[in-house]
């Protein structure tokens, strides 16, 4: 077992390659009754297109398939997972997302117990034709309730605007007719495939003795066996640099226009500290042009051209990235026009004073964010699979200068890289 | 389970962690209390202060307006970017008003979460921040003598935006005229943020009177969490700030609030169907009966567990999420689900199915073990969060009791099946609203 010390930040974590690949980590927290674990695949939505394990030609499953899999992994011939987890007083769940699939658990009681049940379920596949149709009823009804949830359909709106080709623009749930699909094979086919020990990551962060808790799991693996698994191959069709679509509207029973502008990112093949600068440089940049303390800000709020849902946000996996920066707003045209304004004139207003006051900011939010066990068990596992360390994050920001955040925005200029959605009320248009 | 659920979670299920789980307390004036706690858990220190008064849609609007003058500037950082700017140079302090509410009472919040001096490698910063909070407080933005015009305007207009938010979500539209209809006139159906008609009354003037009467009269709880010196964190607090004795006024609810409909449908354009019902129980927060409505409510529909999502999720299929909460200050528990519209009668029949399975007493002790489990877990996992140690503290210090999760623990293993019975016999069903696209008609 690995030791890793963080002096700065009081923090020690333990790692271990087990045998059969997985990736453990721990973190043990002083003074907190509650344990958090996650058990992390990657896999997500994008992952459609790949060669299956022990097969040789590529196949393409139906859309939704890595979230119905999510859904079927709690149940189980005996019943459902979450009994278990209830009886011992924890909250258990999951997510999806484009590239990773999560199972969770907290708990303050029985946490040996609690992570054996979650090893245990999601390694332990079960099935079957009727418990796949089962679920469509219910996986339909939380397709439906994002449809009518305007800030998701803004948010996929955008993407869908920005890619051609990529898989990111695919909806996590996929559509009640691409769910209709879905069979127990293509489950397991799936789940052969991505849930191998080798493609997923186990982190621990809480009240819990390092030593005592890398023995059990190990011992817990030790008892399963596991097929040699090949690299995964996944395919992905070439993306062109500008966008699908320039500008594009809905409309909805909402009071108030909504609009994204989409930046999409042209540099998308980075990992490790690389990808973490650039990553940390776009988000500086976006903050000291459109933060709170922002000239484009203060303009905008003056002039009531938005509220309090003003936000803006960069995402960057490997083969995909975009930033979005948007608000509820009465007059969409006019807050687009500044805001597309600011990003053309990016490189004068990037500046050196914001810089390092954002820098500082964003030391702060870190550390805050360390007293969350889910901030660094995800965020943690969202590093790792681009071979960054979360714990590198500080030092990074430390590092980061003007000349930085003025090249990484360079992935976010180009005008055919820019993109508006737009959703506007239905009444309005009817008057 | 969705965030706002484990948020009421928190806010409605208290106790305090094992063992030692203390706030110091010292009155700072007649009616205003300090509340520190001291622990090396966090990385942070936080800060919140909590000013109380009866609700009513007058004093919640002009409240949510005079919050969000306060977080825009003060006379010290008169621009909304320099006050901004310095709270990023501070290491990024966390600060801001919210407003909330609470039995019949209106709450304006404001929290500061600050990074621990010892994390910091150049220069700390918890001084400056108590000096910050003074001026937040007691230095307003004022020209001749009451709130700029244009920045209570432009607050005012962001307030509205908000209100009118709640449209766009469904699901808090649908929950919001529900209470409407359950409880008109009443705390429960008032909105924090008042009404758009009142938010429209307010002015300068007024919103200056509403900032005085806050600062004078209000009950206030102000709370200091963190790795501190308990006594020089006292003596600091007292000096910066200098409340006025006052005595308080207390809240009451109009208990005569009934439904004019048990019914209600309405349409929009949209997808799935929102079913929102309401019920009545005579059982309210602190009452000897209080811990049985809580098991009651996790069997019904509080968890992954309950007989709600067993049976309307997981054995019919008809929905996505389903569950119950309680409202123990208005003696309210919510039921809501999201269907296709054409399900409607069905839900409603499994729902009502259920809590008759619950007045005939087939509980399992499973399902009232797993209950008791995950209130207790909820009740440690709260407390692990510098804001939980604040919010339940503030909640169950007013009960006569000294506070502990053990208590609670104890209180929900007395619970029997038959106590879950006679909550289920007395739980009375108020009032239905529905909320669906119009091609469903």
């Amino acid at each position: 077992m690995e030791t890793i010390e963080f002096q700065q930040l009081d923090e020690t974590l333990y790692y271990k390659k087990l045998a059969n690949g997985l990736d453990v980590y721990i973190l043990p927290k002083k003074g907190f009754s509650k344990t958090f674990v996650t058990f992390t695949t990657k896999y997500g939505s994008v992952d459609r297109t790949f060669t299956p394990i022990g097969e040789k030609e590529p196949i393409t499953v139906p859309d939704g398939i890595a979230h119905f899999l999510e859904h079927k992994m709690f149940e189980k011939e005996e019943g459902d997972v979450f009994q278990k987890f209830s009886e011992r007083g924890a909250s258990a769940n999951a997510f999806t997302s484009f590239t990773r699939t999560a199972y969770l658990f907290s708990a303050t009681d029985h946490i040996f117990e609690n992570t054996e049940t979650l090893l245990d379920f999601v390694q332990e596949p079960y099935f079957t034709e009727k418990t796949v149709e089962k679920e469509k009823g219910i996986i339909g009804q939380e397709i439906t309730m994002y449809d009518d949830q305007p800030d998701w359909r803004l948010y996929f709106g955008a993407i869908e605007n920005m890619y051609h080709n990529h898989p990111v623009k695919i909806d996590i749930a996929g559509t009640i007719e691409s769910i209709d699909q879905i069979t127990a094979e293509h489950l397991y086919t799936c789940y052969n495939t991505f849930y191998h020990p080798s493609n997923m990551l186990l982190f621990i962060v809480g009240n819990v003795d390092p030593k005592e808790m890398m023995a059990f799991i190990e011992d817990n693996q030790n008892k399963k066996s596991f097929k040699e698994a090949p690299e995964i191959q996944r395919y992905f069709d070439e993306e062109p640099l500008e966008v699908a679509i320039k500008e594009r509207e809905i409309k909805m029973d909402v009071q108030q226009p909504k609009v994204y502008v989409g930046l999409k990112a042209k540099e998308t093949n980075l990992s490790g500290e690389e990808m973490l600068k650039h990553e940390l440089a776009i988000q500086i940049g976006l903050e000291n042009l459109f933060g709170r303390a922002s000239e484009f800000y203060t303009d905008v709020y003056d002039n009531g051209l938005i509220d309090e849902s003003f936000a803006y946000d960069f995402t960057l996996e490997k083969g995909f990235g975009f930033a979005l920066i948007g608000s509820d707003t009465p007059n969409p045209d006019a807050l687009v026009g500044k805001i597309l304004n600011t990003v053309n004139h990016a490189e004068q207003m990037l500046n050196v004073e914001s810089i390092e006051r954002i820098k500082r900011k964003k030391i702060g939010f870190f550390l805050r964010a360390l007293n969350s066990l889910e901030y660094i068990a995800n965020q943690f596992t969202r590093y790792k699979f681009n071979d960054m360390n979360l714990f590198d994050v500080v030092p990074v920001i430390e590092k980061i200068t003007l000349e930085d955040v003025k090249e990484a925005f360079q992935s976010i200029q180009g005008e055919s890289q820019q993109t508006i959605f737009k959703i506007l009320p239905i009444s309005r248009n009817q008057q | 389970m969705s965030l706002e659920k484990i948020i009421y979670e928190v806010m409605h299920n208290i106790g305090k962690s094992g063992g030692i789980f203390l706030f110091q307390t010292t009155k700072l004036a007649e009616g205003v209390s300090l509340h520190i706690r001291k622990t090396t858990q966090f990385k942070t220190v936080n800060f919140s202060f909590k000013w109380r008064t009866p609700l009513t849609t007058k004093t919640a609007a002009e409240r949510a307006v005079l919050s969000n003058v306060l977080q825009h500037s003060n006379a010290r950082f008169r621009k909304s970017a320099e006050f901004r700017s310095y709270l990023d140079d501070l290491y990024g302090t966390m600060l801001y008003f919210d407003v909330s509410k609470r039995g019949g009472e209106h709450t304006v919040m404001l929290n500061v979460e600050t990074v621990n001096d010892q994390y910091l490698s150049n220069q700390p910063v918890l001084n400056d921040v108590i000096d910050l909070l003074q001026t937040v407080i007691f230095q307003p933005n004022w020209k001749n003598g009451q709130f700029v015009p244009s920045i209570v305007e432009r607050e005012k207009q962001i307030v509205i935006q908000r209100i009118e938010s709640v449209f766009d979500d469904k699901t808090r539209y649908a929950q919001q005229r529900l209470t409407q209809i359950l409880r008109p006139n009443h705390p429960a159906s008032i909105p924090a943020s008042g009404t758009i008609e009142t938010v429209k009354e307010v002015t300068p003037a007024s919103l200056t009177e509403a900032y005085q009467s806050m600062i004078d009269n209000d009950k206030i709880d102000i709370y200091v969490a963190g790795d501190i010196d308990v006594e020089e964190i006292q003596e600091k607090m007292k000096k910066a700030f200098q409340f006025k004795d006052r005595t308080p006024q207390k809240p009451t609810i109009n208990e005569d609030s009934k439904p004019e409909k048990d019914y209600v449908k309405e349409f929009q354009d949209m997808k799935q169907g929102k079913l929102h019902m309401g019920f009545s129980t005579p059982v309210k927060f602190g009452d000897p009966d209080f811990p049985k409505m809580q098991i009651f409510n996790g069997v019904f529909g509080g968890y992954a567990h309950s007989k709600l999502f067993m049976n309307v999720r997981e054995r019919e299929s008809l929905c996505y999420y389903v569950s119950s909460s309680y409202s123990p200050h208005y003696g309210l528990l919510y039921v809501i689900s999201g269907i296709e519209p054409k399900n409607e009668k069905k839900a409603i029949d499994i729902i009502f199915e259920q809590l008759d399975e619950m007045k005939k007493g087939n509980i399992a002790a499973l399902e009232l073990n797993q209950t008791r489990a995950m209130l207790v877990n909820q009740l440690r996992e709260a407390l692990d969060l510098p804001r939980g140690q604040i919010d339940i503290f503030d909640q169950y210090k007013d009960l006569d009791e000294e506070f502990s999760v053990e208590l609670w623990k104890e209180r929900w293993e007395k619970v029997t099946k038959e106590d879950l019975q006679q909550m289920a016999s007395q739980l009375k069903h108020e009032a239905t609203y529905f909320l669906c696209g119009k091609e469903a008609e």
